[in-house]
């Protein structure tokens, strides 16, 4: 007798969700601080 | 050793596109996870939170390893780039702690019937975790750089000491928390699908972790550059 698996896409889908905000959050505040690092180089460059 | 802000804007930019490529990675491990993996019978698919958990903790667990390392280096060479490593590492390691935080608890909901549970893994992780946050606390609140590095050096030793336990707690104490699957003993107890999306997904987080640090990195140079140019 096959034995059906248990419904519980809606914790997969949670736990995707969270993941890609942590790591794209903690991305885009490092591309922050760099875009403002750059802006700073080209200031300092001659 | 001091860098120039150009060599550090360089450093930037090569650590924002690996790290880029990285989170391209991840979408294909997400893919990977729901078309090709199949679906486990008793944990159904709360099972494939495993693909993003797992490489999660070996992102951490890589990277607070590192900071020892970095760390034990630094207090013997002195050379200011093992501090800079050991400071981007142990940061990188507690945002890679978070997801394996946030993602265990929602895959033991479905399964053991709870979020969280005080065993040996659970425990000893969640301090290793506590431990690192100290350290960019430490970092942060010491303002001379050679003390700053000399005392953080210390901690991130004593943290790459507990590595090792976290691994092994689930054979050391009598724990709910799954056995190694991959890093034992013995051959992968793993069905192929399952194995290569793991191993996909491990390369994915560990180039996430090697843009991650770098970026980190070249931002430290930076802005060491830029106190030095004000100092000068």
């Amino acid at each position: 007798m096959q034995v059906e698996p248990p419904q519980n896409g809606e914790y997969l889908i949670a736990a995707y969700v969270i993941t890609a905000m942590i790591l794209l959050g903690y991305w885009a505040a490092l591309w922050r601080k760099a875009r403002r690092m750059l802006q700073l180089t080209q200031t300092l460059s001659p | 050793m001091s860098a120039t802000p150009t060599e550090a804007g360089r450093i930037v930019r090569r650590g924002l596109g690996l790290s880029l490529a990285g989170l391209l990675g991840l979408a294909g491990v997400y893919v990977l996870a729901l078309l090709y993996t199949p679906v486990e019978a008793r944990q159904g698919l709360a099972q494939k939170i495993f693909y993003i958990h797992v490489p999660a903790a070996w992102s951490a667990l890589l990277g607070f390893s590192l900071v020892g390392l970095a760390s034990v280096l630094y207090l013997w060479l002195k050379d200011p780039r093992l501090d800079r490593f050991a400071a981007a590492s142990a940061e990188v390691g507690v945002v890679f702690s978070a997801v394996m935080l946030t993602t265990g608890p929602i895959w033991a909901k479905p399964i053991w019937g709870t979020w969280w549970t005080w065993d040996a893994r659970l425990t000893l992780t969640l301090f290793v975790f506590f431990l690192f946050i100290g350290y960019l606390g430490l970092r942060a609140a010491l303002h001379d750089p050679a003390e700053r590095a000399r005392f953080s050096a210390v901690v991130g030793i004593l943290g790459m000491l507990l590595v090792p336990f976290v691994h092994l707690s689930v054979y050391l104490f009598r724990t709910i928390h799954p056995q190694p699957i991959v890093l034992k003993p013995s051959a992968p107890s793993l069905p192929p699908e399952m194995l290569r999306t793991l191993l996909v997904a491990t390369l994915v987080f560990t180039v996430l972790y090697l843009g991650f640090v770098t970026v980190r990195y070249g931002l430290a140079l930076a802005e060491e550059a830029s106190e030095a140019g004000d100092a000068g």
